[in-house]
């Protein structure tokens, strides 16, 4: 939103840093929080944003990320256990964001995301599992990092997503459930790694997050007249900037961060969102 | 944050909400140093362990306090445990997560401390001499009742069918697939509505086929029948439309597949509006149209008929309608493109 300076860049790094966990080598959600890849992730997306790799002991992370991969490829979100292709996302994400992609096992990690594709094009969790938007992303958006777009089945992948728009204009996560706001970025970032953004309303999903705003407090909610969030803030402000929103800077979909930093690090994949209206 | 209404109270209001939940903050914030100064020290006492379990009962998202959890066990109470009372508290374990389960339906890190639970379940107990699969097999039954019940409150929660797959696959006497085809018939008969249960079921005849427990061409076609029902019951729905096009998949069964859109002709007849047929319609005759059909010319123009009316009646998906009408020109008609 142009505003990069409304929070104290000092205080945010230090923040940061203070969540590392020197034990096991990446961040936790928290001071005194044990280290996962969630939010390892989140701290490196923020240095990087703030232009502080340096305060990072990247070989570190790097080793703490590797060493969750698993046998079958996937990843698992800290030393206990947990796999998921969120968390495989992560670490493709969290690599490139470093420079040390070529660490990774990308054949047996491609090899797992291939085993969670269902018939309807979609991915879920785990093989297996039900198609999920949210997923879709991850396992797209990871897919799109490594340049291996070609193992997914991108008319039936593109068909199952134009169907999570809802007559209100809102998109739905899995077929016949309700709309939510955060949909607004899953399911439009797959759409625009795939180019098929056109294959939605974008007017009539624009106005959907729109009315989810709080028009007194500022923010937006999951769906209208509900409580705001950080959460469905995010996500709504990220679907408005692909749908060509005016006054937003450009999103790049893959990372979920700006497209001129991801540009900087000439990691820019081929993605289309709508042009960027004037307003 | 879901579902959760928007309301808007006065600052008078907000503040006495706020010195309410005071002395609340005061005793968790207190709760937390205790626990998080214990974790520093290695504290793997029972006393650590009973503070931790009221903390999670506070703020069950709080993974590393489940991953203390777990360490004390690990580091403390099993090195002075048989392996009956591990098994003892583990099966406590388990109960008491069903409760922050109830609560918390999909918070990860509690089926995630359950798996663990289930997966450190030791043998035994000790029958003629050798250890036993009992206390697993108690666990892990025990676990699959408890999955159902997390359906039975709501049937599309896909934490509690992916986790449903997990337990199926870990059992240590196994589930035959044919019991798990029933229990997606029930959940489907519930409401056709159900897209987990039509995908669950995808996966079962999958696994059934490829092991050859089931017959492909006879289960297909008695299944057409079960989705013709669900069609036709609620043509809207897309779920059984999603499905639907799984069973026909490439439509190398070229009988099956001129069958199939007769009936979905018949349905159009009665539903003259209804998208799905439509689509399912365009879908199916380009897949006769692939694998070569002697009426090709016909096939494409009801093609472009239909595409013509989605555009109108689906609008929202109308640049997708107008991608597959030029793909049908360029194939009947190089020059028009």
């Amino acid at each position: 939103m142009g505003h990069q300076d409304a929070l104290d860049r000092e205080e945010m790094i230090g923040f940061v840093m203070s969540c590392w966990d020197d034990e096991a080598g990446g961040f936790g959600a928290h001071p005194d929080h044990d280290a996962h890849i969630l939010a390892t992730l989140s701290a490196i997306q923020v240095l990087v944003t703030q232009d502080a790799l340096d305060m990072l002991d990247v070989d570190r992370v790097v080793k703490f990320i590797l060493s969750l991969q698993q046998p079958s490829g996937v990843f698992a979100g800290d030393s206990f256990g947990e796999v998921d292709t969120r968390f495989l996302y992560i670490a493709v994400n969290a690599l490139s964001l470093l420079g040390r992609l070529s660490e990774l096992d990308v054949e047996k990690a491609v090899a797992y995301i291939r085993q969670c594709q269902n018939f309807d094009g979609g991915y879920g969790a785990t093989a297996g599992a039900e198609s999920h938007a949210a997923q879709v992303f991850v396992c797209v958006a990871a897919l799109a990092i490594l340049d291996r777009l070609d193992v997914v089945d991108q008319e039936t992948l593109c068909w199952w997503l134009s169907e999570r728009q809802l007559p209100s204009g809102g998109l739905n996560g899995r077929p016949e459930k309700l709309e939510d706001v955060c949909y607004s970025f899953w399911v439009l970032s797959s759409l625009s790694i795939l180019n098929k953004i056109t294959w939605i309303d974008s007017e009539k999903l624009t106005a959907f997050i729109l009315s989810a705003q709080d028009l007194e407090t500022g923010g937006i909610a999951d769906r209208p007249g509900d409580m705001v969030d950080v959460f469905h803030t995010h996500f709504g402000v990220a679907g408005l900037s692909l749908l060509g929103y005016p006054g937003l800077v450009d999103l790049d979909p893959v990372y979920c961060m700006p497209a001129s930093i991801i540009e900087a690090k000439g990691l820019k994949r081929k993605w289309k969102a709508l042009p960027r209206r004037s307003e | 944050m879901h579902n959760v209404k928007r309301v808007h109270q006065s600052q008078a209001a907000t503040q006495a909400k706020k010195e309410r939940e005071r002395s609340k903050i005061t005793e968790y914030l207190a709760l937390t140093n205790d626990v998080i100064s214990r974790k520093k020290t290695n504290d793997w006492s029972k006393d650590a362990f009973d503070q931790t379990q009221r903390l999670l009962q506070l703020n069950p998202e709080f993974y590393t306090i489940w991953n203390y959890r777990r360490n004390i066990m690990l580091n403390g109470i099993f090195s002075q445990s048989t392996s009956e009372e591990i098994n003892n508290l583990l099966s406590d374990e388990l109960s008491m997560t069903m409760a922050a389960l109830k609560a918390h339906p999909k918070v990860y890190w509690v089926w995630n401390h359950r798996r663990w639970c289930l997966e450190n379940v030791p043998d035994g107990p000790v029958v003629n001499g050798q250890p036993s699969l009992q206390w697993r097999k108690t666990n892990w039954d025990r676990e699959l009742a408890v999955v159902e019940k997390m359906l039975n409150a709501d049937a599309r929660n896909f934490l509690a069918w992916n986790y449903r797959r997990y337990v199926m696959a870990s059992m240590p006497v196994q589930k035959p697939g044919i019991v798990e085809l029933a229990y997606t018939t029930r959940k489907i008969s519930a409401s056709f509505s159900n897209f987990s249960a039509w995908h669950q079921r995808s996966k079962v005849f999958s696994s059934l086929w490829n092991t050859g427990q089931l017959d492909p061409v006879q289960s297909r076609e008695e299944e057409f029948d079960l989705v013709h029902n669900a069609l036709f019951t609620d043509p809207d729905d897309q779920s059984a439309w999603i499905y639907h096009r799984w069973l026909i998949g490439s439509g190398e069964n070229q009988e099956q597949l001129r069958q199939e859109i007769a009936v979905i002709e018949e349905l159009l007849a009665e539903q003259p509006d209804s998208k799905w047929c439509m689509e399912s319609l365009v879908h199916y005759n380009r897949l006769l149209l692939k694998g070569g059909c002697s009426n090709s010319d016909e096939l494409e123009q009801k093609c472009l008929d239909f595409l013509q009316k989605l555009k109108k009646i689906d609008s929202p998906r109308k640049s997708r309608y107008q991608e597959i009408s030029a793909q049908i020109w360029g194939q009947a008609d190089p020059q028009a493109v």
